[in-house]
């Protein structure tokens, strides 16, 4: 795929996307609300990156999706997490948690010597 | 509800197309800047601006779309693919299931199959081997085999001499190497003395061929002069089985003829050139001042980009040429260029396998036939069960499945089928190939080079294919074209209705025509290898035995000495129990030699130059061969020890060679010469002719000289004995033994083997197409019987209506048998004029048998009709039985 951005934020964009449908079916939108709310908008910085995330795992197969009606009574597409995903999502959360923490105090250290 | 794909399947919802697609994600993406353009609003920003921002937020928002229509086509066509895989494996798992619930017609079909396919695959690794594969030989397609012909002479393939392979070697730019061979028996010394199968050849054999050794090196030019000549290059086989393999062998001294001889190469197990049976390779010593004696093959690597034609062209000028210079080949005042003198240049392939390649497309031909009769066989049965299925099909349909559905999962059905017997026919012919090329029941060229390979698998399959496409087409016919499947009860009721009819009328007559043209095609060549084998030879093989004696050439150098040798042994041979008659003989029939001369005879007007005389096939022999052969001597008498040197030079003619002076053969007291011989030879006898060369052709003029006034080394004791071959032969070599012990004694084979090997290629052919054309016939009847009794048993209700309202059962008969016959009136007319084809297309197989041969286009016909008829029978008796009330109540 010829996508620049890097990765790293690809992965931390999907396993955040995982993470939001596991409170239940959302479309988009909402999904890209959830999301910048709960990272400060930092994870966001363009919204329609978003939704190249959500169609590859679709494709994957750890997302499945459905045209439905939202709350304002309009056509949108809900996405909801598929067996496979929530088991994704219960995978790779801890590894992310400890990879970040430990880049994190790696990143603090003031010293080159080794302990 | 998401929809995983199998449901979609069931409910054949389509896929979204491209156009589905576009939609959904503008909706998506127009839903979302809605959304977000609502929301600023809610907060009080300006619609405009709001606008703005909610885009600015997005991002490139044509660029996510592209994004998305991508991913979203590969997902669909991901989907696709994984349905349509599905949809297959459902096919196959049905198609098993199926097959497994009606055993005996799968493996009766699978074993029909097998049958077919596994001879057509057999039949084509022949093919494959003999004719397709490329000579294991570095670039084969640069090889030539060469030779010059002289068609006025009768040379019609002219070997060369030692001169003529030197010039073209040396002159022919078009050549980048040009080798010539020549086949020798030599005697390998030592406390078992043996007789071993030698290749002579010019020095640039081995560059020619382009094969390096296995172990050493070969020789060239360098080792190949009348003076240097004593290294040996070994085959595999010869290698393997005198010194088990062994690597130090390089340098080993053989003793050849007696004379030492060093090993300086082995060469791989693939290389068979010319014949597979040849044990060493030996330099000719070629000696370019030999101008007469023409003997040797030609073989050439053509120059990159020289083109046969172009070798053909350079090489004629070089022998018209050469024959130019040579008084003796060209009458006075003619030149070359206004004679038939030319070079034959021929693709080395195609010049190895020439005498076979038509026979075994002929049998490639008929093996195809077979199969498509078996096809035609599976077929009937498929129809038979597609009858009976109507009734499950047409749940189907009403079902929902749609008619390609049905068509697709019948499809599949038939090619599990073909497959399964094209795995079982691939094993048959595994074996079939392995046995026949192990058995050394015929010698075919590169006989090696057949075995099932990833060719032939390859074939095998796309042979089952191909046939399970066919016979699956019956059913398909059944099902899928029948315009209404709605009507369950009709279904069930009608199998026969007029479209199954037809396919089952197609059935019968394919299966009775193509084994019509089968069996008449192969009566044909069995017709003329009946004939062949009952030609009269003109002497009588049975009950001689041919011991090869080659004298040791140290001791019996001068050949006079070989004289007292063969009286001795003779007188010794003949006093042995069960010994009738012995003599000695240099060339034996069909042992693949023969000598040819030209001559003279005495009161005729000599030919206008000398060296355009014609041409004679002489032999050396001892008193007693000709009674020894039976060949009887119609004018004059046998040679006797009293014809010796000194005494009168005589020769015995053959009815041919007299025929043309004297056609009351009345030659005794004539005489003639050899060209290059002055001496005048009395005919003392005139003897029978025989044909020694080719069974299928009429002998040359022959004429015999007596051994004691042509002294020869090269000798071949020829012994007919009443009972015990075996014993009278142990006796006979102990015998010899005790005379010579240096004489290799181990070619001892009866004289019928020789005549039987020449016929080698034509037994074949005669032995498999004659199994083929009797399976055909067998598969056809069977075939036939099947469909006659499908047709009674679908026309049942009628045939009791019939009875019902007061038919008599005779009559039922006779419907059911005149339909039968008017179809094997179609059948047999169909196959008698594919058999007139054919018999023009196998003409070269023919010996003295017309193609268009009364007997089996009259009988063979006939009698597979009456088969067909016959075949009906039973089933037209069981139709004159229907009781009517079963018939309706069945209803």
């Amino acid at each position: 795929m010829a996508d620049t951005e890097s990765d790293l934020l690809r992965s931390s964009l999907d396993l955040l996307i995982l993470k939001t449908l596991s409170w239940g079916p959302m479309h988009g939108y909402a999904i890209s609300e959830w999301i910048e709310t709960a990272t400060d908008s930092l994870c966001l910085v363009e919204e329609g990156t978003l939704y190249p995330a959500l169609h590859r795992l679709e494709r994957r197969g750890w997302i499945t999706s459905e045209w439905g009606v939202s709350a304002h009574n309009r056509r949108a597409k809900f996405y909801k997490l598929s067996t496979t995903g929530r088991a994704r999502l219960r995978a790779e959360s801890p590894v992310w948690q400890r990879n970040a923490g430990a880049i994190a105090a790696a990143l603090r250290r003031t010293s080159s010597e080794i302990a | 509800m998401t929809l995983t794909p199998g449901w979609r399947r069931l409910f054949r919802i389509p896929r979204v197309g491209r156009r589905g697609i576009e939609r959904d994600v503008d909706d998506e993406l127009s839903f979302h800047l809605a959304m977000r353009v609502e929301k600023l609003r809610d907060r009080g920003v300006p619609e405009e601006i709001a606008n703005a921002e909610a885009l600015a937020r997005f991002g490139d928002a044509s660029r996510v779309r592209d994004e998305l229509l991508t991913i979203d086509q590969q997902f669909a066509r991901e989907a696709r693919l994984m349905d349509w895989l599905d949809s297959v494996r459902a096919d196959l798992r049905y198609a098993i299931r199926t097959l497994r619930r009606s055993p005996v017609f799968t493996i009766v079909a699978v074993l029909t199959l097998a049958i077919g396919i596994g001879a057509t695959s057999a039949i084509f690794s022949l093919v494959n081997g003999i004719l397709l594969e490329p000579l294991p030989y570095a670039h084969p397609e640069q090889l030539v085999s060469f030779a010059q012909s002289y068609p006025e002479k009768g040379l019609d393939s002219w070997q060369l001499s030692q001169e003529n392979l030197a010039m073209y070697r040396d002159g022919a730019s078009d050549f980048a190497s040009f080798a010539g061979f020549a086949r020798r028996g030599v005697t390998l010394g030592g406390e078992h003395p043996e007789r071993l199968t030698v290749e002579r050849t010019t020095g640039e054999f081995f560059q020619v061929l382009g094969v390096a050794p296995l172990l050493g090196h070969t020789y060239g030019n360098a080792e190949d002069t009348p003076r240097t000549n004593s290294v040996a290059v070994l085959t595999y086989a010869f290698w393997q089985s005198h010194f088990g393999g062994r690597r130090d062998v390089v340098g080993t001294v053989l003793d050849l003829d007696g004379e030492p001889v060093t090993v300086i190469g082995v060469m791989p197990r693939s290389f068979a050139f010319p014949r597979s049976d040849t044990q060493v390779y030996l330099p000719l010593g070629l000696d370019p001042t030999r101008r007469f004696g023409w003997f040797l093959g030609g073989v050439a690597r053509l120059a990159p980009g020289v083109t046969v034609e172009q070798a053909h062209r350079q090489t004629t000028q070089i022998f018209r040429r050469w024959a130019a210079d040579m008084p003796q080949l060209l009458p006075p005042g003619i030149v070359p260029e206004r004679t038939g003198l030319t070079t034959l240049v021929r693709p080395l392939q195609s010049a190895i396998v020439t005498d076979v390649r038509r026979p075994l497309i002929v049998l490639q031909a008929a093996v195809l036939l077979m199969l498509l009769i078996a096809v035609a066989n599976v077929a009937t049965l498929q129809s038979s069960r597609a009858a009976g299925r109507a009734r499950e099909i047409a749940v189907r349909g009403a079902l929902g499945a749609t008619r390609t559905r049905v068509g697709r999962q019948l499809l599949t059905e038939s090619i599990v089928l073909a497959i399964l017997g094209g795995v079982a026919g691939a094993a048959l012919a595994w074996i079939g190939v392995r046995e026949f090329t192990a058995s050394g029941i015929v010698t075919l060229p590169r006989l090696d080079d057949v075995r099932v390979d990833p060719r032939v698998l390859a074939f095998t399959l796309l042979v089952s294919l191909a046939c399970g496409v066919l016979f699956g087409l019956a059913p398909l016919w059944h099902a899928v074209g029948r315009r209404a499947t709605s009507d369950i009860a009709r279904a069930q009721r009608e199998g026969s209705h007029r479209g199954a009819r037809r396919v089952n009328n197609v059935l019968v007559v394919a299966q009775l025509g193509l084994s019509v043209t089968l069996l008449v095609a192969a009566g044909l060549v069995l017709e003329s290898f009946q004939h062949l084998v009952r030609t009269d030879l003109g002497f009588d093989p049975r009950g001689v035995t041919a011991i090869s004696t080659p004298l040791p050439m140290m001791k019996y150098g001068t050949n006079a000495s070989a004289v007292p040798f063969t009286e001795t042994a003779l007188r010794t041979v003949r006093s042995l129990p069960g010994v009738r008659s012995a003599a000695f003989v240099q060339v034996v029939p069909f042992s693949g030699a023969v000598n040819t001369d030209g001559y003279l005879i005495e009161g005729h007007a000599p030919p206008s130059a000398t060296g355009t005389e014609k041409q004679v096939v002489t032999n050396v022999v001892t008193p007693g061969f000709f009674r020894t052969l039976n060949i009887t001597l119609l004018r004059g008498r046998d040679f006797t020890t009293a014809d010796r040197d000194g005494s009168l030079p005589v020769t015995i003619v053959d009815e041919t060679l007299a025929r043309e002076y004297w056609p009351d053969l009345n030659a005794v007291g004539r005489r003639m010469r050899l060209t290059g011989d002055t001496t005048w030879l009395t005919i003392v006898g005139v003897a029978r002719s025989v044909r020694d060369e080719d069974v299928a052709t009429p002998s040359r003029p022959h004429m015999y000289t007596p051994i004691a006034q042509q002294p020869t080394t090269w000798l071949t004791l020829v012994v007919r004995s009443d009972g015990d071959a075996t014993a009278t032969t142990d006796a006979v070599r102990r015998a010899i033994h005790g005379i010579e012990s240096g004489i290799p004694l181990d070619g001892v084979r009866p004289l019928t083997q020789y005549v039987d090997h020449a016929l080698d290629t034509r037994r074949m052919t005669e032995i498999l197409l004659g199994a083929f054309a009797l399976m055909a016939v067998l598969l056809a009847a069977v075939g036939i019987y099947g469909v006659m009794s499908l047709y009674v048993s679908n026309r049942t209700r009628e045939f009791g209506i019939r009875m019902a309202v007061g038919a008599e059962p005779s009559r039922v008969v006779r419907l059911v048998l005149s339909e039968g016959i008017a179809l094997a009136i179609v059948g047999v007319v169909l196959g008698v004029g594919g058999a007139l084809i054919a018999s023009r297309w196998i003409g070269s197989l023919l010996y003295d048998v017309s193609a268009h041969d009364p007997l089996a286009f009259t009988v063979l016909p006939i009698a597979l009709g009456a088969l067909a008829v016959a075949s009906c029978v039973l089933p037209a008796r069981r139709a004159a039985k229907s009781d009517p009330l079963v018939a309706l109540r069945a209803e």
